[in-house]
């Protein structure tokens, strides 16, 4: 029924939509990177890729001082200094939660995982108002150590990767569990000796999203960060915008750019990682 | 997994079942490694719910403190017409982004699954987006695009097309904040394109001897056997519409004219701007009702379309 012909006809229709769809996805991207070194006189009236008059002016200004007290460079130095603490207490406690309802039969662990399945869909804007009247009160707000953001991370708070986890971990074989109490492991050991290396993959993808979703938070900094000087690359982004809009559009490019290279690189670097962390919490939810 | 296969499964069930004292202290255990997550919960989940449901029927004020307790917020949600709108455009903006950005996962998915060359390449190029679109930087990028001249705008004008002035145009803003969550719909792409490998390709190629056509196919296997995932999809993307914020707070402040004040970005406004936070913990409950009374209809409609197969396993 299918005559050769046609087959070639629906591949190559396949080929161009990807091609063509692919392009309009990336080509406002790509257009982000070329207008960087556009002068602002040319941004808004050269649609193409490449600058007629090149010039590095954008890039020169975007590490100017911002009001004489924070300035790109430590913005971003900033945002690292929450965002690793983060990830690490994460993937930390999100294992141990994602291990004591994988492997363990205690009284009431059925209802405790249905409240934790419920609080996926929990919005973050019920909680704000009580959140920051309570990070107030500890004086948690605009801490140098940004504690309203990170401890919470230490308890879990993100359930997502509690789940992720748990799936994950019901793909590793009990009997290994089992296996390791023979040889005399105890259940600390057990998870560190044992299952944390099979683990390994679901938390370094934990690891991944949590740096990519907390790098690009805004509602979080915004809230619990007032100071100037330990405002973090999304909120120095916002001001960049304000404080130039209309005039210096090729500095407010340059300063995005620049403050999502780390999170660039990360993708580059791991993006096998990404995909299949994202498939796997997916697809057996 | 090779350290799994080592381990020979016929024996190590036996030796479980002889060590039934290790077992009762494993279940007791079990407590004493979700202990930090039930501390977190109860201080950073459970009690700020629980307050922010009580200072609902409150007049707090961040400064004031608390004068008078009642149903006035709520009585005030249901009649100013403020925010009886903010309701109405996130509704509306939940209901153009999440089956746009379905639908458009879906398509490349579907497309994707086919032996297709650079696969690796295209899914990249498509994924790169749902990563980096949350950033400002992205935010920053679209207003730049949908300026009235902007790119998008200047690449229309090639065609002849003069394109409207998205960002002040109330018809259009709504969409330009809705186009930024479709343009991200990669996420969303990679867990159907998970989904549609674990397709049995016996069932395709029965019906292919059957003479069924391509969209049949897609029509009667593909959706009905991937239809968990399409509910999985469609519950996250549905909570995280309606929590939308960044958009709107950085792209358009809520303008023009108010047309893209979803709820969140005045719930924030109430909060933090004029501090009555008894005010703005009443519409956060109403919008967690809203979100929950959806979950619940897609959760009991399940029966009637999601296919789960024979595993009871994969269902909660």
């Amino acid at each position: 029924m299918v005559t050769g012909k046609s087959k070639a006809f629906t591949t190559f229709l396949r080929y161009a939509v990807l091609i063509i769809v692919g392009l309009i996805m990336i080509y406002p991207l790509l257009w982000m990177v070329s207008a960087t070194f556009k002068s602002n006189a040319e941004i808004f009236t050269n649609i193409g890729l490449i600058p007629y008059e090149p010039t590095l002016n954008g890039y020169q200004n975007a590490f100017n001082d911002y009001g004489g007290q924070i300035n790109l460079l430590q913005a971003m130095l900033n945002t690292f200094k929450y965002v690793l603490p983060k990830v690490v207490f994460t993937v930390g406690s999100a294992t141990l939660a994602a291990y004591g309802f994988g492997r363990f039969h205690f009284k009431g662990r059925d209802l405790l995982f249905a409240v934790l399945m419920s609080t996926l869909f929990l919005p973050q804007v019920v909680l704000n108002v009580p959140q920051y009247a309570l990070f107030t009160k500890l004086g948690w707000v605009d801490s140098p150590f940004y504690l309203a953001l990170i401890v919470p991370t230490l308890f879990a708070v993100d359930t997502y990767f509690v789940f992720m986890l748990i799936q994950f971990l019901r793909n590793v074989p009990k009997e290994l569990d089992e296996a390791a109490k023979i040889d005399g492991c105890n259940e600390w050991g057990v998870l560190t000796r044992v299952l944390a290396p099979m683990l390994q993959p679901a938390m370094v993808s934990c690891a991944l999203f949590q740096f990519m979703w907390s790098s690009n938070d805004f509602m979080g900094p915004l809230l619990y960060v007032k100071s100037p000087a330990l405002y973090p690359a999304t909120i120095f982004v916002k001001l960049s915008m304000d404080a130039d809009v209309g005039f210096d559009w090729n500095r407010i490019l340059a300063v995005s750019l620049i403050s999502i290279i780390p999170s660039l690189l990360v993708f580059f670097a791991a993006q096998n990682q990404f995909v299949d962390g994202i498939s796997a919490g997916g697809v057996k939810g | 997994m090779a350290v799994a296969a080592k381990i020979n499964p016929k024996t190590a069930p036996a030796t479980s079942k002889k060590n039934k004292r290790g077992k009762l202290e494993r279940g007791y255990m079990g407590w004493f490694f979700i202990l930090p997550w039930i501390i977190g919960f109860l201080i950073f989940k459970l009690y700020p719910m629980l307050s922010s449901l009580v200072y609902s029927f409150s007049d707090y004020h961040l400064f004031k403190g608390i004068s008078e307790w009642g149903l006035m917020n709520y009585q005030k949600i249901f009649s100013d017409p403020d925010i009886l709108r903010a309701f109405g455009v996130t509704l509306k903006y939940a209901f153009i982004t999440v089956p746009l950005k379905l639908c458009a996962a879906l398509f490349i998915a579907y497309i994707l699954n086919f032996k297709i060359k650079f696969v690796n390449a295209f899914r990249t190029a498509y994924y790169i987006p749902s990563i980096l679109g949350g950033s400002i930087a992205i935010a920053v990028l679209w207003k730049s695009l949908f300026r009235d001249d902007g790119l998008i705008n200047s690449i229309l004008a090639v065609f002849g097309i003069a394109g409207p002035n998205w960002l002040s145009d109330p018809n259009w803003a709504l969409f330009v904040i809705s186009l930024l969550r479709v343009w991200q719909f990669g996420s969303a792409m990679v867990i159907f394109l998970a989904a549609l490998k674990s397709v049995p390709t016996d069932l395709y190629e029965a019906a292919t001897i059957d003479g069924a056509s391509k969209w049949k196919q897609f029509i009667s296997i593909t959706v009905p056997m991937i239809t968990p995932v399409i509910f999985y999809n469609l519950i996250t993307q549905l909570v995280q519409a309606f929590q939308e914020f960044n958009g709107p707070y950085v792209i358009t402040q809520g303008g023009p004219l108010n047309s893209t004040t979803l709820i969140s970005l005045l719930i924030y406004n109430r909060a933090f701007k004029t501090y009555e936070m008894g005010m703005s913990s009443a519409m956060a409950w109403v919008l967690f009702i809203i979100v929950m009374i959806l979950s619940l209809v897609a959760f009991l409609s399940q029966k009637y379309w999601v296919y789960y197969g024979d595993e009871d396993g994969r269902k909660k």
